[in-house]
Formats: C-alpha cells, structure tokens, sequence
C-alpha cells in the first residue's frame, strides 16, 4: 500500500503543472506545498525516525533563507548550483553545531531537554535576527535575487516548479534508502528501545546527531529555495511559530512514514488556500490548526496515513527477503 | 548610590513576575512530569480576567480577585478532559498543550481584535522612601509574591495535603498503594498550577498592555527556570526564576540590548546542559 501511495503522490505532482498550466496561482500554491514539504520531510527525520522532537528545525530554514539572500545582496550571485548546495551546508553544520551541544557529551540528555534546547535555539535566533540592522530586522529582506541558472532567472512558475520536485524527489529518493538501510534498521530499533541498543553497543547519541544534521540539510535547501520563491525573508521564518507548523504538517500527514509530511503539508496548505476566501474563517484559521493538532496527538497518532496503512507496513521490513535454508 | 535601588529594586520587580509565572509551571511540571506549553495562555486568561470586568464596569479589583478562581476552573476542566491522557508520554504532552495553548491564544486573539489594551494600575502612583519614587504596583507585586511564595511553602511542608504531595512525588505508586488517589491529587495540582498562573496574569497585565502574546513572551524563560532550578523541587524554579530574571534584567546594561536578550537564553541553557539535575538537588520536596 505504502508505495503505492508514495507513486501516486509523485505522479499527482509531476502531471500538475500540465493540468494547471494556465493558474500561475495554483502552480505557486503547489511549489509552495512542495517547498513546505521538504521541511516537513526534516521534522518528520528528526521526530519520527530518531526521536528528536525539534521545536527549531525552522531555525535551520530560516538562517539558509538569510544567507542566500544575504549571498544574493552583497555578492549579486544566485546561481542554483552553488547557492543549493551553500545552503544545505549552512543548514546542516549548523544542525551538526546544535546536535553536537545538545545531543552529545558524556552524560544522555534527557528528551526533554533536547526538545527544549531546539525551542530555546530557535526563539533566541528569531530575537536576534529581529534586532539586527545588517540582516533587516523586524523587517527581514525583500526583493531577494532571483534565483538563476546561467543567464536564466527562476521566477514563480512551471520552471520554479520543476526545480522544487526534483529537489523534493532527490531528498525523497536520499531519505527513503537512508531508512531502508542499515543505518534505518538501527534507528528502527532505537524508536522501539533505545536502553537495549544503547547496550547492544551503539552510540545512540551518535546516530541521533547525524540524522539531526542529515535534516538539517534538508530544512536549509528548503528554506533556500522558499527565499528564493516568496522574493521575502523575514524573522519569523527561523522562529518557533514555523517549527511548529512544520511539526502540525507532519504529524497530521502520519510521522514516521516519509509520504506523511508530504501529505500533511498538502493538505493543511490546499485547505488553508480553500478556506481563506471566507473573512470568518480565516481569522480562526490557527484554531483549526490547534484543533488537527489536538486531535492526531489524542486520537490519531499516526496521522491521515494511519487510516491507510497498517503500522506493520509503516514499521517496514528490512533487508532482501531470502529463504530460509 | 540612588541608582543602584532603584535598579535593584526594578530587578526585583521583574524577578517576582517571573517567579509568579515560573511558579505554576514548576509545580506541574514536578508532580507530573509535564510541561505544560499552555501555561502562557493561562496567564493571558488571567489578564483577559481582569480586562473583562473593568470593560464591565465593576473596576479592576472583581477581575483580580477572580482570576485565580477563574483560570483554576478552566485549568481543572482541561486537566479532567484532555490533559490526563498525556501523563505517560512527556513530549507527546507537550504538543498536546501547545496546541491547547495556540487554541486558546488565537480565539483571544480574535476577541481582542488585535488591539493592545491598557489596563489601569489598581493601586497607582508611587511613594516615596529618602527622596527616591517607587511604584506602589510594583511594590504589591514583590509584596504578594514573597507571600504565595511563604504560603505554597506552608501548604507543602506543613499541612496533610502537602504530605500527600510529597508522598506521590517521591513514590507514585506507593503512594496509590497506601490509597492516596493520584489522579485526584494531579488533578488538585493542575488546577492550582493553572491558578497560579491566573494570578500572575491579573497581577502583571497593569504593567504591560493586554494583548494575545502576553503569557508566550514569558514561556521560554520559564521553562528555562524551571529546568535551571531542578524539576521536582520546590525552591529550584524560584532560584531559577530569579536567577534567569535579573540575568534578563541586568545583562542589557552590560551587552547591546539585540545581543542581551538572545544570550540570556543561550547562558541557562548551557547551563542546564553542564548541570542537568538543575541547582538543587539534596533535600527533594
């Protein structure tokens, strides 16, 4: 079932920009949901393969953002195969910086302080950035340059587009055989117990910080390319408000499935495009987003996806299946 | 010379509306294990308390003596209704009180209008010791911190209730084993956090104005404290209050303002992560 509806998604999303290639508005709402995913993707790494719940991966997003329009500013250069590839860097050591404080070190932190540690990071950068005049404060920075490709330019649209799913399908495509490896089938074992693989001999805090920097990476080529798509950077971009919309994306889509966040950032951002129309429920919009949010934690842990599939397929199997001889 | 009290004496006022806020938080978050995102939006509903009947007519004093009543009522339906089912699962508890925290903060939001409001000081003016002014306010603030602060004290150390406390704190299950009813003392705790957290809310809204983000701009911080102090004690979250409260208080006049407020939390939380057990750990309630 689950790869089924991992073809059906991806095919959903290649044949869009055919069907919709006369709304630019719905191409950009699309690019958006696509963009938004990849961050979901990186939460959903953190929380529901290692256990991390990180109430900052928007801080990894945001500073990405911040240096790829600071890169487009004062160096008048934004070409994708370099400013890509900056920013996953920039993302995932700073994700490796805060992994190494928080996770590492000779004495297990407890979850509770590492869910709060990311919290802490990213309100603490949203504060600075809000009062740093180089890097606009409470303004942020606007009219960011485009994104280009030689002598092309990235505006909103079908290329943009384009641009985004191969980004999405290649971190898919990198994420799914990282949790079907080896390495997966020892994260899958942590997720049930974590004591035991400790004295099994694995440095659970070790795996733990490189799937952390792994979505740290994912969340700065997220937060690169929404820059680059919004034209817009501002302060509440690495603060805990994105966090946790990321975190309601993911839990809504099913965490612990990589096609959940996906999903779940679908249809969150779809309904909140559909709803916005009506000036009552767009000002209550955040309540319908705590109200899902209550909801999936109380009753439906394993989110939309879980109505789908069973936990033994989300769960997975590992290795080639061989007979027995 | 002059300068210094009046610092102080500013350093003082805001630790006490730390304390006031972390308060609640540490109880909760000692006798269950979990923190509670939602405490903010507590102490928003104790301010919206103390707005609602002055916009009534009655004056702020009604509003004030309500608010802890008030938000312990609600705090009590939450803790019956929604908040138990997370006991066992501390993260998973915590989203679930944000998300009651955001449902809460966003509805007020909306009957707000986005407007900030500003609310009278029910005792205004100053008065004035050796030529130098201080709030009466202010001063009221220290005052009924310094007391619920010697009355939890009391409560805790010398009655039977705090006795039960204690016992299911140290023990759970053997306390539920000697017929102590855990749930109903949770859910005593809850609502008596949740209290707290209205009468801080009643208590700070004169100083700043009324507005959604009211009881978020304090929650880091607080959770900080409470985490700074040691979980499970009752002085730890009051040192940490205090001690994350003149830090925020005190480091502006050292650092650039846009640098102090960010390094105040990267300092508790490097500490929290060199000390994990937080400062006191002998003597646990």
């Amino acid at each position: 079932m689950l790869p089924v509806i991992e073809l059906a998604v991806f095919a959903a999303l290649v044949v869009t920009p055919f069907l919709l290639a006369d709304r630019t508005d719905l191409i950009t709402l699309v690019t958006n949901v696509i963009i938004l995913s990849l961050l979901a993707l990186s939460f959903d790494l953190c929380w529901g393969f290692s256990g991390i719940m990180s109430f900052g991966q928007a801080l990894f997003f945001g500073v990405a953002g911040y240096v790829v329009a600071l890169v487009g500013r004062d160096l008048e250069f934004s070409q994708l195969w370099a400013t890509l590839p900056l920013a996953m860097l920039v993302g995932g050591l700073l994700a490796a910086g805060l992994a190494v404080f928080l996770l590492l070190g000779k004495r297990t932190p407890s979850s509770i302080f590492v869910a709060f540690g990311t919290l802490t990071g990213a309100y603490a950068a949203e504060r600075l950035v809000a009062g740093w005049q180089y890097v606009g404060a409470g303004n942020g920075l606007s009219a960011i340059r485009l994104m280009a490709f030689g002598d092309y330019e990235f505006v909103e649209g079908v290329e943009f587009y384009a641009v985004a799913l191969a980004a999405l399908a290649l971190v898919y495509a990198a994420s799914r055989y990282l949790v079907r490896s080896q390495m997966g089938l020892v994260l899958a074992g942590m997720r049930q117990n974590e004591e035991r693989l400790a004295f099994f001999g694995y440095r659970v805090q070790v795996f733990k910080a490189l799937v952390f920097s792994f979505a740290g990476m994912i969340a700065g080529l997220s937060g690169a390319l929404y820059s680059y798509h919004q034209g817009f950077t501002g302060p509440s971009n690495l603060g805990p408000g994105l966090s946790t919309t990321a975190v309601i994306y993911c839990l809504f889509g099913g965490s612990g499935t990589l096609i959940g966040p996906v999903i779940g950032t679908a249809a969150i951002e779809v309904l909140s495009y559909v709803l916005a129309d009506t000036d009552a429920i767009r000002q209550f919009w955040p309540v319908i987003l705590g109200v899902v949010l209550l909801v999936v934690v109380a009753f439906q842990p394993s989110g939309l996806l879980g109505l789908l599939v069973s936990s033994r397929e989300r769960i997975g199997s590992y290795g080639a299946r061989k007979a027995v001889r | 010379m002059d300068f210094a009290v009046k610092f102080a004496f500013d350093i003082l006022a805001f630790t006490s509306v730390m304390v006031l806020v972390v308060l609640g938080l540490g109880v909760i978050a000692s006798m269950m294990g979990i923190f509670n995102f939602a405490h903010g939006e507590l102490v928003l509903l104790g301010a919206y308390t103390v707005y609602l009947s002055s916009e009534l007519g009655l004056g702020t004093w009604p509003g004030l003596l309500a608010a802890p009543v008030v938000v312990g009522l609600i705090g009590l339906v939450l803790e019956r209704t929604i908040i138990r089912r997370f006991y066992k699962a501390p993260i998973i508890a915590m989203l679930g009180t944000y998300a009651i925290g955001l449902i809460i903060r966003e509805i007020v939001r909306g009957l707000l209008g986005g407007h900030y409001k500003s609310i009278p000081e029910p005792i205004g003016g100053a008065f004035s010791i050796g030529g130098l002014e201080f709030s009466i306010w202010r001063t009221m603030i220290i005052a009924i911190t310094l007391a619920v602060i010697a009355g939890i004290y009391l409560l805790l150390a010398r009655t039977s209730i705090g006795l039960r406390v204690r016992g299911a704190l140290e023990n759970p299950m053997l306390a539920r084993a000697c017929g102590i009813s855990t749930g109903h003392l949770y859910a005593l705790t809850f609502t008596f956090g949740a209290a707290l957290a209205g009468l801080a809310g009643a208590l700070i809204v004169p100083l700043y104005q009324l507005s959604a983000d009211i009881g978020i701009r304090f929650l880091v911080q607080a959770f900080l404290s409470v985490m700074l102090g040691g979980v499970g004690t009752f002085e730890g979250p009051v040192i940490g209050a205090a001690a994350v409260g003149s830090l925020a208080a005190w480091l502006p006049w050292v650092v650039t303002p846009v640098l102090a407020d960010p390094l105040v939390f990267v300092i508790a939380l490097a500490i929290v992560r060199l000390r994990p057990q937080g400062f006191i750990t002998v003597g646990r309630l």
